[in-house]
């Protein structure tokens, strides 16, 4: 073989991984990129409080693929300084659901109206960079494995009759951060 | 060797690396459009058993990522998505179709028109499928609605208003599904989705 031959044959071997690499890196990327990118546009548009975004049509949406028959609430999660308290109580209603993604897009935690048990919700979300905080007496510490993310709340509102009670329901959504990290359980 | 011909070959060799990450990145988001990975079928249905799941693959992760960002695991709602119907003709905004089937064993359930690029149509009345509540189910426990542009002449059937000429997916959301379907999401008994009349 040709010194030019062995040349073209390492630089072929190169380009095949290098594309190689590039195509797993893009897998790997994208779930990442569109995360940020819907986080982004959601705080843009919320300032960082809970977001109440109108029932989704042909002309808007907040949500990816959104379901017209169920009423969402979202928080920004952003636990790098402080973690965040979350509550709500959504009853008396139909079927919710409290959802929490990472930033690799992985729905981490969900907790829905039979697991719920009528109770209402109280957490305290820590990421893995969040400082100690303390946690109130009757909240539950939940770990996220990142320190961005997003919390989707949805709520059942099938019908006409179901909508008012639904919006009231997500309504009583609160995402606190909590503002004197201090010793304590994280 | 000259600087020249030294300088034209760390040309090409970058030129091809360049070539080569756009083709990788071309071929990742090409498998991720044709969304063959990690799927099932039940009828022309498509069901991904670890949307939402931290269990999921790479490819599953993006493909949910671009298609559905924000899933919720299959303990919560199951997702089973038609782009073709019955006999495995792609779905057409401009068709009409009608789609049976029976409720699937679970707390709730809904059958949602979606245009290509995952907006809702422009329904009037808001019409943008039929859901646990809505849908009337005859004798038999079996519901029926048709989509398309134009009403159906039955006007008792139920009508999704699917107007323009775009790719349509239809979406069956199934929330809380009883074990034996969590457990064995291909024993869905899947809805039909049978053209109407001419296609045009």
């Amino acid at each position: 073989m040709t010194a030019a031959a062995r040349r073209r044959l390492r630089l072929a071997a190169a380009g095949l991984a290098v594309a190689a690499l590039a195509h797993l890196l893009t897998v790997w990327a994208l779930p990442r990129l569109i995360m940020t990118r819907a986080t982004a546009a959601i705080a843009a548009e919320t300032g960082g409080g809970v977001g109440l975004p109108p029932p989704a049509d042909a002309t808007q949406r907040r949500i990816v693929m959104p379901s017209p028959d169920l009423l969402y609430a979202t928080c920004v999660i952003d636990l790098r300084e402080r973690a965040l308290r979350v509550r709500a109580d959504p009853r008396p209603t139909g079927y919710w659901s409290i959802a929490l993604y990472a930033s690799t897009s992985d729905n981490v935690h969900v907790l829905d109206d039979r697991a719920a048990g009528g109770r209402p919700v109280d957490w305290i979300l820590s990421g893995p960079g969040t400082p100690a905080a303390v946690v109130p007496a009757g909240a539950t510490p939940i770990a996220l494995p990142t320190d961005r993310g997003l919390l989707l709340m949805r709520v059942l509102a099938g019908d006409d009759a179901q909508r008012a009670r639904a919006d009231a329901a997500r309504r009583t959504l609160r995402c606190d951060p909590v503002q004197a990290p201090a010793r304590g359980t994280r | 060797m000259t600087g020249r011909s030294r300088l034209r070959r760390a040309v090409v060799a970058a030129a091809w690396l360049a070539l080569a990450v756009v083709l990788g990145a071309a071929s990742a988001i090409a498998v991720l459009r044709r969304g063959a990975l990690s799927h099932e079928a039940v009828g022309p249905w498509r069901v991904n058993l670890l949307a939402g799941s931290p269990q999921a693959d790479a490819y599953t992760r993006a493909r949910v990522a671009i298609g559905g960002l924000l899933a919720l695991r299959r303990e919560q709602t199951m997702y089973y998505v038609a782009t073709a119907d019955s006999a495995g003709r792609p779905l057409r905004s401009r068709c009409s179709y009608r789609v049976a089937g029976r409720p699937p064993p679970a707390r709730w359930w809904s059958v949602t028109a979606y245009a290509e690029d995952f907006f809702l149509f422009d329904a009037e009345g808001r019409r943008f499928g039929v859901n646990g509540e809505t849908a009337v189910l005859a004798a038999d426990g079996r519901f029926v609605f048709v989509t398309g542009p134009r009403p159906p002449a039955d006007a008792a059937t139920a009508w999704v208003p699917t107007p323009g000429d775009r790719g349509l997916l239809l979406t069956l959301r199934v929330y809380q599904p009883e074990a034996r379907l969590h457990d064995a999401p291909l024993s869905l008994d899947p809805p039909t989705i049978e053209p109407q009349g001419a296609c045009r």
